[in-house]
């Protein structure tokens, strides 16, 4: 088990060199650079800086530099932790990526959590009580789920919050709490904003993984083993929980995988919508005006966030498989 | 107050006329359409026939494990809970299994304890996850008053029982690490863990090489005679039947249509399905130009109806006007031996079959 565990760690660095570059390289690929984006600002303004000034900036920003040299600086300087400036917010890009980062590690987690929770509870259910009246109404359910948009249900969510239940929406904090320093007022604050977006971001994740649950669960309680559970004389609360659903669960654990990049980039939409203070609408921004140290900084930061949430869902499958653990 | 049986010992089980129907959406099959035998302590019980004849339903209707949208709608089985003494066989409590809940407690308190079942696919009849000693000692804890370390103590010593290597070892094991020998051999040992009276083996060896096959039944023969076993073994295979049995029931479509001593049934068969099935395999002493007689036609579908007795569209002592018009009684034609075919007896039952 420490072996693979080892074996794993080392595949995502070597993996994170190659998001690194790539991503370093997709950056940088558009013409133009962040100074040109400048210039047309001041000259709309009616200013202009002479030949040899815009000459002396490409210098000292070292515009023209060959991509490798653009990357080693960025990269030895990444290491030692000096993620370069942000041209947009004249700030340290590690300051406005920490700064945002917490909260949409935060939010995947608490919306993994409740999705993963939902659709075992959910598929459970459905897959024990097949072809029941609340079987069906889950299943229509699932599909609104699956096929609406998260933007739109972003929209929904608000109105009705903001309608029926008399919610201020948007952001994460009441306006009071915003720039308050932390407090346990603050914390019931947060709880009672961060549901939105949790719904809202997992609500097609859970639709999907309780359909994955239950048809997993109707397959292995098919299997022979379960009929050996129960020709034990174990309850049958027993026999589904420990010998059936543990079984199914692993399709779960793999999709978690694929779930995580889904749950950033639907988190980017509905930040944006939500006016939420997460990496997503920055990191957007930053893309949009060539801001690339800043961009390059998020790109390594939820890179880095996907494989640990990949590693951790790899190690959770071969605690659950012991197939795999010998392998 | 129970009848004796043939060997003078009381019988473990005892089925009478039992019927469990499947309730499809294209409709009523009936799995098993009156089905009467017992089983005399420390004796093994064969019952075969062709797929589909409901050997594997009698089974999970005595555990009570018939699986939806099935269900037992009439008849009785009675299980003798009992003592096993040098003697033989003292009876408890006689209960009658039909009547109870089937995932309530007293069910599941005989099922694993007093009633062990052996399944065909020993690639998946354990849980892939959890450990052999797991499994195994899961039943234990469940069925006797000890603590999880004396459970894996009985875990270890019932494996070694069965023959399988370094078992204090092996019990730390997961299924995939065993050969499929091997895992029926531990799913012998979950089966037996908490010494059942009855045993049902249902095509225990079918999925297993011949070399496999023959340890097993040797194991399961060993066992037998060691704690006092009374064993349901249900096969399509007579050569295991002659190994194993000591009486033999030919079941077709959901009824048992002969009953009789091995010996009786393999030298002397009265009914012509059971005749049919020992023309089609091959015996020593068979030349290689003498062809085999399968038998003609196919099980029809379960949800067909057929006037008279259900085999006679196959059989080739069919009588017009006779086995078309009634379903034929069991009938007793002496020294435990019956049939129900009639060639033996004009007795009909009522047309039953809708």
């Amino acid at each position: 088990m420490l072996n693979y565990i080892i074996r794993r760690v080392g595949y995502l660095f070597v993996t994170l060199i190659f998001v690194m570059v790539i991503g370093f390289v997709i950056i940088e690929l558009p013409p133009g650079s962040y100074l040109e984006f400048e210039l047309q600002r001041i000259r709309l303004l009616g200013g202009d800086l002479s030949q040899a000034q815009i000459k002396a900036l490409e210098i000292q920003y070292g515009v023209n530099d060959p991509i490798y040299l653009k990357f080693w600086k960025w990269i030895s300087r990444f290491v030692t932790g000096d993620f370069g400036e942000s041209f947009e917010y004249n700030m340290p890009a590690r300051t406005l990526v920490f700064a945002r980062l917490p909260f949409t590690i935060i939010i995947s987690v608490l919306t993994l959590i409740f999705s993963w929770t939902v659709s075992i509870v959910v598929g459970v259910y459905s897959a024990t009580h097949r072809r029941t009246a609340l079987d069906y109404t889950i299943t229509v359910f699932q599909f609104i789920g699956l096929s609406v948009p998260a933007f739109l249900l972003a929209l929904v969510v608000m109105v009705f919050a903001q309608r029926t239940l008399g919610l201020h929406v948007g952001g994460l904090y009441s306006d009071q709490f915003v720039n308050a320093p932390w407090s346990w007022d603050k914390f019931v604050d947060l709880l009672k904003h961060i549901w939105i977006p949790i719904v809202v971001i997992g609500a097609h994740n859970t639709a999907w993984l309780s359909r994955v649950m239950r048809s997993n669960l109707l397959d292995v309680l098919g299997m022979q083993y379960v009929q050996t559970a129960r020709s034990k004389g174990l309850l049958e609360r027993r026999v589904i929980w420990k010998h059936a659903v543990r079984n199914a669960l692993h399709p779960l654990v793999m999709v978690l995988g694929m779930s995580l990049p889904a749950i950033i980039s639907g988190e980017t939409v509905v930040a944006i919508v939500l006016n939420l203070p997460t990496t997503g609408p920055l990191y957007f921004r930053a893309l949009l005006q060539q801001d690339m140290y800043l961009a390059a900084s998020f790109l390594v930061f939820l890179a880095i966030t996907l494989l640990i949430g990949n590693l951790l869902a790899d190690i959770l499958l071969a605690w659950l498989d012991p197939r795999i653990r010998f392998e | 107050m129970e009848a004796k049986t043939a060997n003078g010992q009381p019988p473990v089980l005892s089925i009478n006329n039992l019927k469990t129907y499947f309730f499809t959406d294209l409709g009523v099959s009936r799995a098993l359409n009156g089905v009467s035998f017992d089983v005399p302590y420390g004796r093994v019980m064969g019952l075969v026939g062709e797929s589909g004849c409901g050997k594997s339903v009698t089974s999970l209707s005595v555990m009570r494990l018939v699986p939806k949208p099935g269900r037992i709608v009439e008849g009785s089985i009675i299980f003798n809970r009992g003592e096993r003494t040098k003697d033989g066989y003292k009876v408890i409590e006689s209960v009658e299994m039909t009547e109870l809940e089937a995932n309530g407690p007293k069910a599941r308190s005989i099922r694993g304890a007093e009633m062990g079942m052996i399944f065909q696919e020993p690639m998946t009849s354990l849980n892939p996850s959890y450990t052999v000693g797991n499994q195994v000692a899961e039943t234990i804890i469940l069925h006797q008053d000890v603590n999880r370390r004396e459970a894996m103590d009985r875990a270890v010593d019932i494996v070694g029982r069965v023959g399988l290597p370094n078992p204090a070892d092996l019990v730390k094991r997961y299924p995939h690490e065993l050969s499929g020998g091997m895992r029926q051999r531990a799913m012998v040992a979950l089966a037996l863990s908490c010494r059942p009276a009855l045993l049902f083996a249902d095509e225990p060896t079918t999925a297993l090489d011949v070399t496999t096959e023959a340890q097993i039944l040797d194991l399961m023969r060993e066992l037998q005679g060691e704690m006092g076993m009374t064993i349901v073994f249900i096969t399509h295979n007579l050569g295991v039947v002659a190994q194993m049995c000591d009486t033999v029931g030919v079941m077709y479509l959901g009824r048992i249509v002969e009953m009789a001593d091995v010996e009786t049934l393999f030298y002397d068969p009265k009914h012509p399905y059971t005749a049919a099935l020992l023309r089609s395999i091959p015996h020593v002493g068979s030349t290689t130009k003498e062809r085999l007689a399968p038998i003609r036609g196919v099980v029809p579908d379960p949800y067909a109806t057929i006037n008279g007795c259900p085999f006679h569209p196959r059989c080739d002592s069919f009588m017009p006007g006779v086995c078309d018009a009634a379903v034929p009684a069991e009938t007793n034609i002496g020294d435990g031996h019956m049939v129900r075919c009639l060639l033996y007896s004009d007795k009909g039952e009522v047309e039953d079959n809708g």
